[in-house]
């Protein structure tokens, strides 16, 4: 569609969108499909000598889905992970989705933990490190629901909801380790400003420990960024998308939720 | 129905089958298919209330039309095309309707009635 084109079906294509439950680069697809469709029947009819209003109201009538109609494409442009979901029920469904997650989650959260025994970091790990760890493995559990909702569920509503609290935890990962390390240092400076002799002793083993702080949650906020980072874009796209095809100004896309 | 005809699918695959013959030849869009079904058919088949997407998606879902986008004028349009499952699909089931008419014909006319 160029800049600037009259689209007089714009109006019935917005009140159409919000009746189809289908995902949402499939919807974007019937809406163009569906306005190219009306725009030339309408010519069409103008052709044939029909006054324009009366050409665009017959062109609406033979081609905007009713509700049959809009039932029947919900059903067929439903995804594969929804239809074979079918059988187990919504409830048992999710039930098996939070399972799933739950194990994933602990799975990542025991690789965490592995890959800082194998390094031997845990030996005199900060309490705070546990801290840090409990926010990564809850950034994953966030991170994977919302790719779950967007590449396999494909919710229709997933622009609406977003990527939401990944950037929040991430700042929050970031904030633990921070807080720690600021707590352990001042912790030890008091330790070797009374027992200057410990420098020694306990000086590199309080360095790794607070190194070991730092490093895990600045390396889990940044993987937490990331992964905002790509869904955000993901999402932008779609609903850049979704902005045209509606004729939205694509810079001030309706849905907030996909991009706050 | 001994041979297992399904009644309350009939009319859904005579609407099917209306949409593979419009596409026999050339592909065409959307609008063009309706267009085409109700001229030929001289008004007695006509798509209301955006019944034709369905029709057009599932066929695609099942092979058979192919729908394939371009760029003409700065505007993106959809075209099907028959494929050739499509295509034989149009034809074994042209002669199934062809066998399913026939028998009520004979049901409605009566036994040993000519037909009209």
């Amino acid at each position: 569609m160029s800049a600037g084109a009259v689209r007089p079906f714009l109006p019935a294509l917005r009140r159409l969108e919000a009746r189809l439950s289908v995902p949402v680069t499939r919807r974007v697809r019937l809406l163009r499909e569906l306005e190219y469709d009306l725009e030339e029947l309408t010519a069409r009819f103008v052709d044939q000598g029909m006054p324009q209003p009366e050409a665009q109201a017959r062109a609406l009538d033979a081609l905007l889905p009713d509700g049959d109609a809009l039932r029947e494409l919900g059903g067929l442009h439903e995804s594969l992970y929804r239809r074979f979901g079918r059988r187990f029920g919504p409830t048992r469904l999710r039930g098996i989705e939070r399972g799933a997650l739950a194990v994933a989650t602990a799975v990542v959260l025991a690789a965490e933990a592995a890959a800082l025994l194998r390094a031997d970091l845990l030996a005199h790990a900060s309490p705070f490190l546990w801290v840090v760890l409990g926010f990564g493995a809850a950034l994953f559990a966030l991170a994977a629901t919302s790719a779950f909702s967007l590449w396999v569920r494909k919710d229709p509503d997933v622009l609406e909801r977003g990527p939401r609290g990944l950037l929040a935890g991430s700042a929050l990962t970031l904030m633990a380790g921070f807080v720690g390390a600021y707590v352990e240092l001042s912790h030890v400076l008091g330790l070797l400003g009374r027992n200057p002799e410990l420098v020694s002793d306990v000086g590199v083993a309080w360095l790794i420990r607070i190194c070991t702080l730092l490093s895990t949650s600045i390396t889990l906020a940044l993987l937490g960024a990331l992964a905002w980072f790509v869904l955000h874009q993901w999402l932008v796209v779609l609903a850049t998308a979704r902005a045209r095809a509606l004729g939205f100004d694509s810079s001030d896309p309706p849905n907030r939720g996909a991009l706050s | 129905m001994s041979d297992g005809f399904d009644v309350q699918g009939f009319a859904r695959d005579i609407h099917e089958l209306l949409v593979l013959a419009a596409l026999r030849d050339d592909a065409k869009h959307g609008y063009q298919i309706a267009l085409d079904v109700e001229t030929e058919s001289n008004g007695q088949f006509t798509f209301r209330h955006g019944t034709l997407y369905p029709i057009l998606h599932r066929l695609e879902g099942e092979g058979l039309i192919q729908g394939s986008w371009s760029t003409a004028g700065g505007r993106r349009r959809k075209v099907y095309a028959l494929t050739r499952a499509g295509r034989g699909h149009l034809d074994g089931r042209t002669d199934h309707v062809q066998r399913i008419v026939s028998g009520l014909m004979e049901l409605l006319r009566g036994p040993g009635q000519a037909p009209a």
